[in-house]
């Protein structure tokens, strides 16, 4: 595994990094030749319209795609040459995703829902259940537990998939519009917890259309056009 | 290795898709259970030949007309002659005439016709052939003029609608014979039909009809079988004045008689088999085909898994597992309505006079059933399973 030797600052580089798609004939340049230095514990938000690659571009970050063309570090360690199962593993251990559909399995229960990433981490059935349980209770969802995703509302499944998102304690949480399906109340409260995690030391990245979102919570913004970071803004937190 | 969180969740797709499993199992389990019929009939049957070969009968040479009837066709008959003939051929410790005919017996009335069996109580090679055991009352002797009746004439319903009892007189070509014995069963219908007369006394009963034996039954030395069945046909051909090759009787071993009965056997039994192998065939198609679906159902989920962690053989395994878990099921299934099923099958087969023709339920064949079935769920599984494992994470996260 290659070693990116100056990566000391940035937990979370990507270099130079495309990603492009063969539609028939042409050639859809997703993201195209992007670089961006996240240090450990930043938050992040990626802005941009509809097609302008955020999305690409958190998937690239989460390692579930790989790019084109360049490579991404996640702390040091390239992760652009790993095979698939490493890829998963790296996933499982250091990354937790929060999507829009919340994508919970349906046919678990919250409780299981969260225990599953801890399963396929081989984590110990003892251990895996005790660290469900203080996560469930964390969020306020322990009364919960054993309902059905569809037997909850779309807060309380948000909240669920965020507790999926910390079962393995990973030091990056990515967030692909984690409010877009919420009403603006409970939205907010989701946006409030992904500060407390990144208060925690964790670093959070996550995606949005919402500039007043991204402004009010991030650190950095990365605001994207066409597949090019078109400018970083910085925002002063108190 | 499949942990058990991975196991309970393909437990609960499976319990999800309730209809769709339900018919998958279904279509797996009856390949199954037919398989499993026919090879504990199978089983039974080759068991009963097992017995058969290993009884006394073992040493006996059968020599019989060619062609049907069993020589009750009246035309072919060998003579007491030719029963010394067979006796004085080298190897052959002794051997007897036995006479078959049509009979007439009669009870409140009502008229039926049965197969009448003479033979020689001094040398009882017969009962030994057909392995006949007094049920009740005695064995044929010399001098007797009485009749000893096969297990059906025991039964109500079978030859006529009241049974026989032992010391009843039988009405015989019009005449009261008295009934000295019954015979055990023997599983087929057609001997436990019979009547069985001495020699003596059915050539009293036939006295009007020119008699001759219709077969001759001989004890021989084991160890030279081969040759013994050919000298005696070499030398029951020149009593009769016949080329070799245009023989109107065979002489046959038990030995033969079993190996071609098996070979006959092995081969409707493969052929039935073969045919619920290919009804086995089409459910691993009807299952792959399940299991295509659901991973096509469940592509967002697979998206899910990987993006939580789950490798690529992980997917495989969820997959696979629950593809062979309804196969496992299917086995589990097929060979209980297999057992049940055969067991039925075995009860009428037996009340309809063919006793000998019982299932077997050897362990290797329950186990064998079940492997194979989750074997048949695994391999259809397969494939469906690798495309899943194959999905792309970020493809599987936005479709819908």
């Amino acid at each position: 595994m290659k070693k990116e030797i100056d990566s000391d600052k940035a937990f979370i580089r990507l270099n130079n990094v495309a990603k492009y798609y063969e539609m028939g004939e042409s050639v859809v340049k997703a993201v195209d030749g992007v670089s961006i230095d996240i240090k450990r514990g930043d938050f992040v938000a990626v802005m941009g319209p509809s097609g302008s690659g955020k999305s690409t571009a958190m998937n690239l970050v989460g390692s579930l795609d790989m790019p084109t063309k360049g490579h991404i570090f996640l702390d040091g360690e390239d992760i652009s040459s790993l095979n698939e199962s490493e890829l998963a593993q790296v996933r499982g251990k250091n990354i937790g995703f929060i999507f829009q559909q919340f994508n919970l399995i349906p046919t678990l229960t919250v409780f299981e829902n969260v225990v599953l990433p801890m399963a396929l981490q081989g984590v110990p059935q003892y251990e895996r259940e005790e660290k469900a349980e203080k996560i469930l209770r964390r969020l306020d969802l322990l009364d919960r537990r054993e309902h059905y995703p569809n037997q909850i509302s779309g807060g309380q499944q948000q909240r669920v998939a965020i507790a999926r998102a910390l079962a393995n304690d990973p030091e990056v949480i990515l967030a692909d519009e984690p409010t877009g399906n919420l009403d603006t109340k409970t939205g907010l409260k989701v946006m409030d917890f992904l500060t407390e995690l990144n208060k925690e030391g964790r670093t959070i990245v996550f995606v949005t259309h919402s500039p007043e979102l991204a402004k009010k919570y991030a650190h950095t913004i990365y605001w994207l056009k066409d597949g090019k970071i078109e400018r970083v803004t910085k925002e002063r937190k108190k | 290795m499949i942990s058990r969180e991975l196991i309970n969740y393909s437990l609960r797709n499976i319990k999800q898709r309730k209809t769709r499993s339900a018919f998958t199992i279904i279509s797996i389990l009856v390949g199954i259970t037919t398989i499993f019929i026919f090879v504990s009939f199978g089983m039974g049957l080759f068991n009963y030949i097992e017995e058969m070969s290993s009884a006394s009968s073992a040493n006996k040479v059968l020599i019989q007309p060619k062609g049907f009837g069993g020589g009750m066709d009246g035309a072919f008959a060998f003579s007491e002659d030719e029963v010394r003939v067979v006796e004085s051929t080298s190897g052959v410790y002794s051997a007897t005439g036995v006479y078959l005919k049509n009979a007439e017996i009669e009870k409140s009335g009502v008229k039926k016709y049965v197969s009448i069996l003479g033979y020689d109580p001094k040398k009882p090679l017969m009962s030994d052939v057909f392995t006949l055991n007094v049920y009740t009352g005695r064995e044929l002797q010399p001098g007797d003029r009485g009749v000893v009746l096969g297990y059906n004439y025991l039964l109500p319903n079978k030859i006529f609608s009241k049974p026989y009892e032992l010391n009843d007189n039988i009405i015989l070509n019009g005449r009261k014979v008295k009934v000295i014995g019954f015979y055990a069963s023997v599983g087929n219908a057609p001997d436990d039909s019979q009547i069985y007369v001495t020699n003596d006394f059915m050539e009293e009963l036939y006295s009007n009809s020119s008699l001759s034996y219709n077969w001759i039954i001989a004890k021989v030395d084991t160890k030279n079988i081969d040759r013994v069945v050919k000298d005696i046909e070499k030398n029951l051909r020149k009593e009769r004045g016949q080329d070799q090759g245009k023989e109107d009787f065979f002489v046959q071993s038990f030995d033969d008689m079993i190996e071609s009965y098996s070979t006959a056997l092995d081969i409707v039994i493969w052929f039935i088999v073969l045919i619920a192998l290919i009804s086995v065939f089409v459910s691993a198609i009807n299952t792959a085909n399940t299991m295509i679906t659901s991973v096509l159902e469940r592509v967002k989920e697979i998206g899910v898994m990987k993006s939580i962690g789950a490798k690529d053989s992980e997917i495989f395994a969820i997959f696979l597992f629950e593809s062979s878990f309804l196969g496992f099921i299917a086995g589990v299934l097929g060979v209980i309505f297999g057992v049940a099923l055969s067991f039925l099958g075995g009860k009428i087969i037996e009340s309809v006079g063919y006793g000998f023709l019982q299932p077997a339920f050897p362990a290797w064949l329950f186990i064998a059933c079940i492997v194979f079935a989750t074997l048949t769920g695994a391999i259809s599984g397969a494939l469906p399973s690798r495309s899943a494992s194959k999905v792309n994470p970020v493809d599987a996260l936005r479709y819908e």
